[in-house]
């Protein structure tokens, strides 16, 4: 059985008293909400700086593709011109390797060519370069906040 | 009366008064006593004093569902000796993996122990879902029971993707990294999901630390929870399903109708005009003890066989987790293959389309699927179309696991398998 329909509309304080209620309630499970998921996001990572000295430019050989463990990039010099380009692969993060003039990731069989552009397998994307210039104390400087494109260099 | 000792003894002792306070019946004599008996205990109470001949026989549920609940409470005990040794950090967590192996008395046999058992609660979870698939036992009134057991499939799937990463060794690092990628690729919240999931940017000590709090509290309190949720509910849907169920049973469920001519003394509590609904009484039988003791047995086999499969095999260490080297061929676990053969074709489609519409259907089936032609039979014929479709579902995922897993070599390339692997992968 149903409750007898109220045939008075709700008194002003009763209309005043719910509105307010669910309000606050909303209020104070959207509050909560957005609280927890920002607590669980992390302010202040301790990760590899995505900035970070590659050494002297003279450290690399001429038409060399150098591979750096710790930052996950190739550093590619080819005459006087430098470039970077990561190695973490754009199918689902493994590190790629050197295979003839590209690159191959083992994970799932992604093959990119020299300029990074994907020349089978299942990666959705080309490798990405990143921002190469040079310090005030004549180092790399390899910015992996900065994307850029396959053909943009940094010439000494 | 000439019982054995060890019962005299027993007797001796609940008849006491320590006894007494403890349990209030005893080992029951009379057939009140045998209701008393399940209904006075606190853990006999989540079932019925009576239980149908029908739902004691083996081929009517293979006990599935009840393995995969003995399973997760072996996971419960070992888990809980494993954490006196694991701790959660990247320096520290290998080496805890090593001691538990070498050092620790009867480490290596927990540790197996809790492996293999994780591996068989997928496979007893997934088997128990395709049982009550095949005996329509998830149509009305028991939807809602379908949605929670959908709900344990994917905590139990989420329990053992949070424990692969534990042990940081080379299969943890990169199956976590593979897996966590894929979560990546979901539209709009992929990004942040995989951010939050990972507490950074690459898999590291936020992420272990993460992956731990997951697997030791989060979810095996939810799980814990459902699991619960989902046994009450079991009986409060109209126990079992069966062929000869009462025709008004949905009416009966749904509208929550209590008996009102019959006493609440009595131990028989069904809903329904009559104790009896629609069976005939002889098909009764009293739950203690041919329920509990084929229950106790049970449990008894599944220990057995883990433990079996613990002293002889053990699981799986490799080197210590190293970012800069992915194993050729980096695999998931055996059932995410299937879903990494997928990936190794399209990761959006095969990572997130194929997956979502998955548990989209599973979720809606009870829903859509609305006749209650078949319910209690296996493979009944009025559901021929619904089971075949499930069938040829599962066989796809047998095939893609069964490829993923025994056809892939390095570089995912294809393979006969058990060849024995090439000594190295590229360099890079």
């Amino acid at each position: 059985m149903s409750p007898p329909a109220s045939e008075q509309p709700p008194s002003r304080r009763a209309f005043f008293e719910l509105t307010f209620g669910w309000l606050a309630a909303t209020f104070a499970v959207v509050a909560s909400s957005v609280a927890a998921v920002k607590f669980l996001t992390p302010n202040v990572l301790y990760e590899p700086s995505l900035r970070f000295k590659a050494g002297r430019p003279g450290d690399y050989a001429d038409g060399s593709v150098t591979f750096l463990e710790d930052e996950r990039v190739f550093i590619v010099r080819q005459g006087n011109t430098y470039r970077c380009l990561s190695a973490i692969c754009t199918h689902l993060g493994c590190t790629v390797n050197r295979a003839g003039a590209g690159y191959h990731c083992p994970c799932h069989g992604s093959v990119f060519n020299a300029q990074g552009q994907v020349e089978g397998g299942p990666a959705p994307r080309a490798l990405e370069w990143f921002l190469v210039t040079l310090s005030k104390d004549n180092r790399l400087l390899v910015d992996k906040t900065e994307r850029v494109a396959a053909d943009k260099y940094l010439v000494l | 009366m000439n019982a054995p000792l060890p019962k005299r003894l027993w007797q001796w002792f609940v008849r006491s008064r320590v006894g007494r306070s403890v349990f209030r019946v005893g080992l029951p004599e009379s057939n009140l006593e045998r209701s008393q008996a399940m209904v006075s205990s606190f853990l006999l109470h989540l079932q019925p004093a009576k239980v149908s001949r029908h739902a004691l026989k083996a081929g009517t549920t293979l006990g599935l569902g009840l393995i995969s609940l003995y399973l997760f409470l072996i996971l419960i005990g070992t888990g809980l000796l494993l954490m006196f040794y694991y701790v959660p950090s990247t320096d520290r967590a290998y080496d805890a993996m090593k001691d538990l192996q070498f050092v620790v008395s009867a480490g290596l046999v927990v540790r197996n122990m809790h492996r293999w058992a994780a591996h068989l609660m997928v496979l007893f979870v997934l088997l128990h879902l395709c049982r009550v698939f095949f005996t329509g036992a998830y149509k009305r009134p028991r939807e809602f029971n379908w949605l929670i057991g959908t709900a344990l499939f994917l905590l139990t799937l989420g329990l053992s993707f949070t424990g692969y990463l534990l042990p940081w060794d080379q299969l943890a690092f990169w199956a976590i990294t593979v897996g966590t990628n894929i979560a990546g690729y979901a539209p709009v919240v992929g990004p942040r999901l995989k951010f939050l999931l990972l507490g950074g940017n690459v898999v590291g000590q936020e992420a272990l630390i993460r992956f731990y709090a997951l697997h030791v509290i989060v979810l095996p309190a939810v799980a814990g929870l459902l699991v619960a949720i989902h046994l009450w509910r079991v009986r409060k849907d109209g126990g079992l399903s069966r062929p000869d169920e009462p025709a008004d049973l949905v009416e009966q469920v749904e509208q929550s109708r209590l008996p009102t001519n019959k006493t609440y003394g009595l131990m028989e509590l069904a809903r329904g005009t009559t104790p009896l609904v629609g069976r005939n009484p002889e098909d009764d039988v009293f739950s203690w003890p041919h329920l509990v003791f084929r229950e106790v047995l049970l449990f008894l086999a599944v220990v057995a066989v883990v433990m079996f499969l613990a002293v002889f095999w053990n699981a799986p260490l490799e080197q210590v987790a190293n970012p800069v080297h992915p194993p050729n061929p980096a695999k998931a676990p055996w059932y995410f293959l299937g879903l990494q053969e997928l990936v190794s074709y399209s990761a959006f489609w095969g990572g997130v389309v194929v997956p979502g519409l998955l548990v989209a259907v599973l979720v809606l089936l009870p829903y859509l699927d609305r006749g209650r032609a078949g319910v209690g039979r296996w493979f009944a014929r009025e559901r021929v179309v619904a089971n075949t479709v499930f069938a040829l579902c599962l066989a796809a995922a047998i095939v893609l696991t069964v490829i993923g897993s025994l056809f892939r070599g390095p570089n995912w390339s294809w393979q006969v398998p058990w060849q024995p692997p090439p000594a190295a992968g590229g360099e890079p």
